[in-house]
Protein backbone atom coordinates (compact mmCIF):
# COMPACT_ATOMS: atom_id res chain seq x y z
CA UNK A 1 0.00 0.00 0.00
CA UNK A 2 0.92 3.51 -0.21
CA UNK A 3 1.36 5.38 2.12
CA UNK A 4 0.77 8.64 0.45
CA UNK A 5 -2.67 8.18 0.00
CA UNK A 6 -3.32 8.66 3.52
CA UNK A 7 -5.94 11.16 3.71
CA UNK A 8 -7.32 10.80 0.34
CA UNK A 9 -11.19 11.43 -0.28
CA UNK A 10 -13.10 9.78 -3.34
CA UNK A 11 -15.95 11.77 -4.79
CA UNK A 12 -19.74 11.33 -2.87
CA UNK A 13 -21.96 8.70 -4.32
CA UNK A 14 -25.84 8.75 -3.54
CA UNK A 15 -27.57 5.49 -1.89
CA UNK A 16 -31.17 5.29 -1.42
CA UNK A 17 -32.39 3.48 1.42
CA UNK A 18 -35.15 1.79 -0.88
CA UNK A 19 -38.19 -0.49 0.45
CA UNK A 20 -36.32 -3.38 -2.31
CA UNK A 21 -33.00 -2.72 -0.53
CA UNK A 22 -34.76 -3.04 3.37
CA UNK A 23 -36.62 -6.07 2.27
CA UNK A 24 -33.54 -7.83 1.14
CA UNK A 25 -32.06 -7.27 4.30
CA UNK A 26 -35.23 -8.23 6.01
CA UNK A 27 -35.61 -11.46 3.99
CA UNK A 28 -31.98 -12.72 4.69
CA UNK A 29 -31.66 -11.58 8.42
CA UNK A 30 -34.87 -10.78 10.14
CA UNK A 31 -35.68 -8.89 12.47
CA UNK A 32 -38.05 -6.25 13.57
CA UNK A 33 -39.49 -3.59 11.26
CA UNK A 34 -36.99 -0.52 10.38
CA UNK A 35 -34.11 -0.13 8.60
CA UNK A 36 -31.50 -2.51 9.76
CA UNK A 37 -28.01 -1.34 10.96
CA UNK A 38 -25.92 -3.47 8.48
CA UNK A 39 -27.97 -1.83 5.36
CA UNK A 40 -24.69 0.62 5.48
CA UNK A 41 -23.23 -2.37 4.14
CA UNK A 42 -24.79 -1.60 0.73
CA UNK A 43 -24.24 2.11 1.35
CA UNK A 44 -20.16 1.19 1.19
CA UNK A 45 -20.82 -0.73 -1.64
CA UNK A 46 -21.68 1.89 -3.91
CA UNK A 47 -17.40 3.19 -2.85
CA UNK A 48 -15.51 0.53 -1.70
CA UNK A 49 -14.90 -0.87 -5.19
CA UNK A 50 -13.64 2.15 -6.54
CA UNK A 51 -11.19 2.40 -3.26
CA UNK A 52 -10.07 -0.61 -2.99
CA UNK A 53 -9.07 -0.89 -6.86
CA UNK A 54 -7.68 2.66 -6.90
CA UNK A 55 -3.84 2.44 -8.40
CA UNK A 56 -3.02 5.45 -6.44
CA UNK A 57 -3.74 2.94 -3.41
CA UNK A 58 -1.62 -0.22 -4.64
CA UNK A 59 -3.90 -2.28 -2.14
CA UNK A 60 -2.89 -6.21 -3.47
CA UNK A 61 -6.21 -6.94 -3.09
CA UNK A 62 -5.89 -10.71 -3.21
CA UNK A 63 -4.02 -10.84 0.08
CA UNK A 64 -6.67 -8.33 1.63
CA UNK A 65 -8.99 -9.52 4.01
CA UNK A 66 -11.69 -7.71 6.32
CA UNK A 67 -10.63 -6.61 9.81
CA UNK A 68 -12.84 -5.09 11.31
CA UNK A 69 -15.87 -2.77 11.03
CA UNK A 70 -17.49 -0.28 12.77
CA UNK A 71 -20.89 1.84 12.13
CA UNK A 72 -21.56 5.03 13.73
CA UNK A 73 -25.48 6.57 13.93
CA UNK A 74 -26.04 10.10 14.31
CA UNK A 75 -29.44 9.64 13.84
CA UNK A 76 -31.78 6.73 12.67
CA UNK A 77 -31.77 5.79 8.92
CA UNK A 78 -34.98 6.42 6.83
CA UNK A 79 -36.57 4.23 4.96
CA UNK A 80 -36.67 6.07 1.15
CA UNK A 81 -34.14 8.48 2.24
CA UNK A 82 -31.23 9.63 -0.29
CA UNK A 83 -27.84 9.51 1.70
CA UNK A 84 -24.76 10.35 0.16
CA UNK A 85 -21.62 8.75 0.73
CA UNK A 86 -18.12 10.07 0.98
CA UNK A 87 -15.22 8.26 1.16
CA UNK A 88 -12.11 8.73 2.88
CA UNK A 89 -8.63 6.91 3.21
CA UNK A 90 -8.46 7.55 6.64
CA UNK A 91 -5.11 5.26 7.90
CA UNK A 92 -2.18 3.25 6.70
CA UNK A 93 -0.33 1.89 9.15
CA UNK A 94 2.34 -1.22 8.60
CA UNK A 95 2.86 -3.53 11.73
CA UNK A 96 4.53 -6.75 12.09
CA UNK A 97 4.44 -6.89 7.60
CA UNK A 98 0.90 -6.27 7.42
CA UNK A 99 -0.57 -3.36 6.49
CA UNK A 100 -3.90 -2.00 8.15
CA UNK A 101 -6.25 0.50 6.35
CA UNK A 102 -9.01 1.84 7.41
CA UNK A 103 -11.62 3.12 5.13
CA UNK A 104 -14.21 5.84 6.41
CA UNK A 105 -17.45 6.93 4.81
CA UNK A 106 -19.41 9.47 5.89
CA UNK A 107 -22.84 9.10 5.06
CA UNK A 108 -25.09 12.20 5.02
CA UNK A 109 -28.62 13.35 4.54
CA UNK A 110 -30.03 15.19 1.81
CA UNK A 111 -30.07 18.58 3.17
CA UNK A 112 -26.23 17.33 3.99
CA UNK A 113 -26.90 16.64 8.04
CA UNK A 114 -24.55 13.74 9.06
CA UNK A 115 -26.43 10.44 9.37
CA UNK A 116 -24.18 7.86 9.82
CA UNK A 117 -19.71 6.70 9.84
CA UNK A 118 -18.40 3.89 8.76
CA UNK A 119 -15.30 2.28 9.44
CA UNK A 120 -13.81 -0.57 7.62
CA UNK A 121 -10.55 -1.86 8.64
CA UNK A 122 -8.68 -4.03 5.94
CA UNK A 123 -5.85 -6.06 6.38
CA UNK A 124 -3.13 -6.20 3.50
CA UNK A 125 -1.57 -9.93 4.38
CA UNK A 126 2.53 -9.87 4.49
CA UNK A 127 2.69 -12.55 1.37
CA UNK A 128 5.39 -15.33 2.44
CA UNK A 129 7.92 -16.22 0.18
CA UNK B 1 -41.27 -6.03 22.30
CA UNK B 2 -38.67 -3.34 23.51
CA UNK B 3 -36.16 -3.71 26.17
CA UNK B 4 -36.78 -1.14 28.93
CA UNK B 5 -33.72 0.15 30.84
CA UNK B 6 -34.84 -0.45 34.68
CA UNK B 7 -35.38 -4.52 33.50
CA UNK B 8 -31.75 -4.27 32.67
CA UNK B 9 -28.34 -5.60 34.91
CA UNK B 10 -24.97 -5.96 33.80
CA UNK B 11 -24.58 -8.76 32.63
CA UNK B 12 -27.98 -9.99 31.38
CA UNK B 13 -27.52 -11.86 28.38
CA UNK B 14 -29.06 -11.21 25.06
CA UNK B 15 -31.13 -13.71 23.52
CA UNK B 16 -28.77 -15.57 21.05
CA UNK B 17 -29.49 -15.98 17.96
CA UNK B 18 -28.41 -19.25 15.42
CA UNK B 19 -29.07 -19.83 11.43
CA UNK B 20 -27.05 -22.34 9.10
CA UNK B 21 -25.04 -20.65 6.61
CA UNK B 22 -25.86 -21.52 2.92
CA UNK B 23 -24.71 -21.10 -0.29
CA UNK B 24 -27.81 -19.69 -1.49
CA UNK B 25 -27.78 -17.21 1.99
CA UNK B 26 -24.24 -16.27 0.83
CA UNK B 27 -25.40 -15.49 -2.94
CA UNK B 28 -28.49 -13.50 -1.59
CA UNK B 29 -26.01 -11.36 0.26
CA UNK B 30 -23.68 -10.88 -2.19
CA UNK B 31 -27.10 -9.14 -4.30
CA UNK B 32 -28.06 -7.19 -1.34
CA UNK B 33 -24.79 -6.19 -0.26
CA UNK B 34 -23.16 -5.33 -3.27
CA UNK B 35 -19.88 -7.12 -2.16
CA UNK B 36 -19.26 -9.77 -5.33
CA UNK B 37 -16.03 -10.74 -4.18
CA UNK B 38 -15.24 -14.27 -5.87
CA UNK B 39 -14.31 -15.42 -2.54
CA UNK B 40 -17.69 -15.67 -1.52
CA UNK B 41 -18.54 -17.72 -4.68
CA UNK B 42 -16.18 -18.86 -6.13
CA UNK B 43 -14.44 -22.50 -4.55
CA UNK B 44 -11.43 -22.40 -6.50
CA UNK B 45 -10.96 -18.76 -5.61
CA UNK B 46 -11.73 -19.40 -2.41
CA UNK B 47 -9.22 -22.51 -2.57
CA UNK B 48 -6.36 -20.50 -4.58
CA UNK B 49 -5.83 -18.33 -1.09
CA UNK B 50 -6.03 -21.46 1.29
CA UNK B 51 -9.55 -22.33 2.32
CA UNK B 52 -11.36 -25.50 1.28
CA UNK B 53 -14.28 -23.63 -0.63
CA UNK B 54 -16.48 -20.17 -0.08
CA UNK B 55 -16.48 -18.23 3.21
CA UNK B 56 -19.15 -15.76 4.14
CA UNK B 57 -18.59 -12.21 3.41
CA UNK B 58 -17.84 -10.73 7.37
CA UNK B 59 -20.26 -8.18 6.97
CA UNK B 60 -22.86 -11.36 6.17
CA UNK B 61 -21.90 -12.69 9.87
CA UNK B 62 -22.20 -9.08 10.91
CA UNK B 63 -25.52 -8.60 9.65
CA UNK B 64 -26.87 -11.51 11.54
CA UNK B 65 -25.11 -9.90 14.44
CA UNK B 66 -27.16 -6.92 13.74
CA UNK B 67 -30.14 -8.39 13.49
CA UNK B 68 -29.36 -9.82 16.76
CA UNK B 69 -29.15 -6.81 18.53
CA UNK B 70 -31.86 -5.16 16.60
CA UNK B 71 -34.78 -8.00 17.79
CA UNK B 72 -33.09 -7.63 21.41
CA UNK B 73 -33.37 -3.69 21.21
CA UNK B 74 -36.94 -3.68 19.58
CA UNK B 75 -36.59 -0.91 16.89
CA UNK B 76 -33.51 -0.59 15.14
CA UNK B 77 -33.66 3.14 15.29
CA UNK B 78 -32.34 3.06 19.37
CA UNK B 79 -29.22 1.57 17.75
CA UNK B 80 -26.46 4.10 17.92
CA UNK B 81 -22.80 2.10 17.35
CA UNK B 82 -22.28 -1.47 16.21
CA UNK B 83 -18.67 -2.79 15.71
CA UNK B 84 -16.90 -5.98 15.03
CA UNK B 85 -13.78 -8.07 14.65
CA UNK B 86 -13.74 -10.36 12.30
CA UNK B 87 -11.88 -13.66 13.59
CA UNK B 88 -12.74 -16.59 11.94
CA UNK B 89 -14.45 -17.55 8.21
CA UNK B 90 -17.52 -19.28 8.07
CA UNK B 91 -17.89 -22.01 5.86
CA UNK B 92 -21.13 -23.18 4.05
CA UNK B 93 -23.85 -25.54 6.22
CA UNK B 94 -22.28 -24.35 9.40
CA UNK B 95 -24.10 -23.16 11.86
CA UNK B 96 -23.07 -19.59 13.48
CA UNK B 97 -24.39 -18.49 16.90
CA UNK B 98 -24.78 -14.84 17.64
CA UNK B 99 -25.09 -13.37 21.00
CA UNK B 100 -23.72 -10.86 23.80
CA UNK B 101 -24.08 -9.50 27.13
CA UNK B 102 -24.75 -6.29 28.63
CA UNK B 103 -21.22 -4.44 30.13
CA UNK B 104 -22.85 -1.11 30.81
CA UNK B 105 -25.90 0.91 31.94
CA UNK B 106 -26.36 4.37 31.94
CA UNK B 107 -29.08 5.96 33.81
CA UNK B 108 -28.80 9.04 33.22
CA UNK B 109 -28.27 9.42 28.75
CA UNK B 110 -30.54 5.70 28.54
CA UNK B 111 -27.46 4.50 26.89
CA UNK B 112 -26.50 0.77 27.19
CA UNK B 113 -23.35 -1.08 25.85
CA UNK B 114 -23.38 -4.75 25.28
CA UNK B 115 -20.57 -6.51 24.65
CA UNK B 116 -20.56 -8.97 21.25
CA UNK B 117 -19.90 -11.80 19.52
CA UNK B 118 -20.73 -14.66 17.02
CA UNK B 119 -19.79 -18.82 17.98
CA UNK B 120 -19.37 -21.52 15.24
CA UNK B 121 -18.72 -24.91 16.15
CA UNK B 122 -15.84 -26.54 14.29
CA UNK B 123 -14.02 -30.22 14.79
CA UNK B 124 -15.31 -29.75 18.96
CA UNK B 125 -13.99 -26.63 19.29
CA UNK B 126 -15.89 -23.21 19.87
CA UNK B 127 -14.61 -20.34 16.98
CA UNK B 128 -15.77 -17.00 17.12
CA UNK B 129 -16.16 -15.40 13.86
CA UNK B 130 -16.87 -12.08 15.44
CA UNK B 131 -15.25 -11.30 18.80
CA UNK B 132 -14.97 -7.95 20.74
CA UNK B 133 -17.77 -7.09 19.19
CA UNK B 134 -19.72 -4.09 20.72
CA UNK B 135 -23.49 -2.39 20.73
CA UNK B 136 -24.64 1.18 22.20
CA UNK B 137 -28.38 1.03 22.22
CA UNK B 138 -30.45 4.21 23.40
CA UNK B 139 -32.92 3.32 25.02
CA UNK B 140 -36.57 5.58 25.00
CA UNK B 141 -37.25 7.08 28.62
Amino acid sequence: MNQAAEGKTYEPVPFDVSEDRVNAFHDLFGGPPGVPPTILTAAEFTVFPVVMGDPELALDFRNVVHGSQEYEFHRPVHLGETLTVQARIASIRHKGGNGFLVVEMRLNGVDGEMVAIARSTMIERAVSA
Amino acid sequence: MSIRLQDLRVGDALPALARTVTREDVRAYADASGDQNPLHQDDDVARMVGFSGIIAHGMFTMGHLGACVAAWVGDPANIVRLSAQFRAPVFMGEEIVAGGRVRSLDEETHAVVAELWVTVERDGKTEFAIRKGEAEVRLPN
